[in-house]
């Protein structure tokens, strides 16, 4: 058995919310990744969707085909059961390639200063942490993801920018992000990606809660190749499983 | 299939059914129709499922022609819908002929109006399961946005159709409440209990900041807690207070996350008749348990099956007009070649 602190809390009588430590810690996230896909591979019925979060698993139900107290005991059992070792070593590993061009990343020279570093450094930094995406969220393909290496982690702009491009690479504090679409934002722009990280045509996304990302930098010319490629439906994100490398 | 060509758009029209809930993992808003119950009930009425695609307007309806014949049934806030010039009831089912033009007009009481029409409802494509509008994200509905003049809606005729002329439901006035019942939130303990009493005590309104994202109340501002928050999933009719006390009420296009303290959640049997109360009307929020929410919603749920029940157990009732079935075929064969 695992003893974990948590408690579950309503969000409505069609909603419950387990709830762990108020932090933002990979292991516990973990857990509440695996537990949330293992509820829905039970298929209850009346399990209509779930949110994972930082420290939270929202689970959507129809309160008429299951209770509240029918799901708390499913949850108890599946967090008894979560094997924190096994969680940690399937994980993926997706490289995604950003071009670090002063163009793309205004914010490059700010957040060497304020690392006391060269552009060049930062440039490394930032692309040798594997970064876990904690949750999605906010707008599709959104990935809250940490941990940035402290040195580096400037906090957000006093006032947001009117206007980020999508595929836009930043950090905000120890967070970083890609904005898959264009949308107001106070984060500190390093560069950007040629990929396509949402289209309205073909919505799926290419990665999840529980992934790791991993920044590859790129030149400008390879900007433009891989975003022809990725238009064409040619360009395969390059993946490993965390535990293989 | 067939087509519904729009020839006025009305206010912020935009093809709904009951959500795009399996994506929210992935950060993709619900949508779906504001008022549930009552898209819900236009489905019933022209034999659909329940989450069969339907138009919801926005205080001013559309103009509509229907190039073939069909049923159709208009719910939600109060309206006069006239068929060629014709006055035709709401909450009911309505025979549609080839070339029949629908006004459904100004909504006199109420907000979100609901269009269904027979055989499934109205055919855009499913993304990621569902029909629903996501305006901000230009997803599903039709081509992502509010409805245009020269749209044309693709939908199944209803050319053998039985009657379901018979159908119709009896709906008490739209009438704003004086109270929205609610669960305490995640954060409920976060508050004082100063700021939670006067939560339940004041009275609030909707402001003018109201869309399907969610609706922005006025009243006197909660002390807020200092306590920083990390972001959580949210929920239909969860009450978020923001920075400067003022709650807001997470609603169909709500983001799936959220770093405000949530001190309450609308009951689901509540949420309706508060999407279609009309901005500046008082109102305070009610504190209730579990057991009655439940109680609640169930009953409401109850009304419409038995209003099924009541449907199906009505004996076959045989195609509209004694040639209907005979003169459409015809007319397919002359239009189409056979």
């Amino acid at each position: 058995m695992n003893a974990y602190h948590y408690h579950y809390v309503p969000m409505g009588e069609s909603a419950l919310d387990l709830v762990l430590p108020n932090k933002i810690d990979v292991g516990q996230n973990q857990l509440i990744q695996t537990v949330g896909q293992q509820l829905l591979a039970q298929k209850i019925a009346g399990v209509t969707a779930i949110i994972p979060a930082y420290h939270t698993l929202t689970v959507n139900f129809v309160a008429s085909l299951v209770t509240y107290g029918q799901l708390t005991q499913v949850l108890d059992r599946l967090i008894g059961d979560f094997d924190p070792q096994q969680a940690a070593a399937n994980s993926r590993v997706l490289a995604i390639p950003v071009c670090y061009d002063p163009e793309f990343g205004p914010d490059l020279a700010a957040v060497a200063a304020y690392g006391h570093l060269s552009v060049g450094d930062l440039i490394q930094m930032h692309t040798q942490t594997k970064y876990f995406i904690y949750m999605m969220g906010f707008l599709p393909g959104f990935a809250y993801m940490g941990t940035v290496p402290k040195q580096i982690a400037m906090p957000r702009l006093d006032k947001p920018r009117a206007r980020l491009e999508p595929g836009s690479v930043g950090i905000a504090g120890a967070q970083t992000g890609m904005y898959p679409v264009a949308s107001p934002g106070g984060w500190r722009l390093l560069g950007r990606t040629p990929l396509q990280l949402f289209n309205a045509q073909h919505p799926q996304l290419r990665y999840q809660a529980g992934d790791y990302i991993q920044f590859t930098p790129i030149s400008k010319s390879d900007y433009q190749r891989i975003q022809a490629l990725d238009l064409a439906g040619q360009y395969q994100i390059k993946q490993t499983i965390l535990g293989d490398g | 299939m067939a087509t519904i060509e729009v020839l006025n758009s009305g206010f912020a029209a935009t093809v709904q059914d009951l959500g795009r809930y399996h994506y929210q993992s992935a950060g993709f808003p619900v949508s779906g129709a504001m008022d549930q119950a009552s898209l819900k009930l236009a489905n019933l009425l022209v034999n659909n499922d329940a989450n069969a695609a339907a138009l919801e307007f926005i205080l001013a309806g559309p103009t509509l022609q229907f190039a073939a014949p069909t049923f159709i049934a208009i719910t939600g806030a109060t309206a006069n819908p006239t068929v060629n010039g014709q006055s035709v009831p709401l909450n009911q089912a309505l025979a549609i002929q080839a070339g029949d033009q629908l006004q459904v007009g100004p909504m006199t009481a109420g907000r979100y109006g609901y269009l269904a029409v027979a055989n499934g409802g109205l055919q855009v494509p499913v993304v990621l399961g569902s029909r629903a509008t996501t305006l901000k994200i230009q997803l599903g509905g039709l081509f992502g946005r509010t409805l245009a003049v020269g749209d044309g809606l693709p939908f199944e005729p209803a050319y053998v159709l039985p009657s379901l002329a018979h159908r119709h439901a009896q709906v008490p006035a739209v009438k704003a409440p004086t109270h929205i019942r609610v669960l305490k939130g995640p954060q409920w303990d976060l508050f004082t209990p100063a700021a939670q009493s006067q939560f339940l005590q004041q009275t609030y309104q909707i402001s003018q900041q109201a869309d399907r994202m969610g609706y922005q109340l006025q009243g006197e501002p909660l002390p807020v807690p200092r306590e920083n928050l990390i972001s959580e999933g949210t929920v239909l009719g969860n009450i978020q207070i923001t920075r400067n006390g003022l709650p807001i009420v997470l609603l169909a296009d709500r983001q799936t996350a959220g770093g405000y303290p949530m001190i309450a959640t609308v009951i689901g049997a509540d949420l309706a008749s508060f999407v279609q109360m009309p901005a500046g009307q008082d109102f305070h929020f009610e504190l209730t348990d579990l057991t009655r929410a439940r109680a609640l919603l169930t009953r409401q749920q109850q009304a419409l099956a038995t209003l099924a029940a009541s449907f199906a157990a009505q004996k076959y009732q045989a195609p509209v007009g004694p040639a209907r079935t005979g003169a459409q075929k015809l007319a397919q064969i002359i239009t189409h070649g056979g």
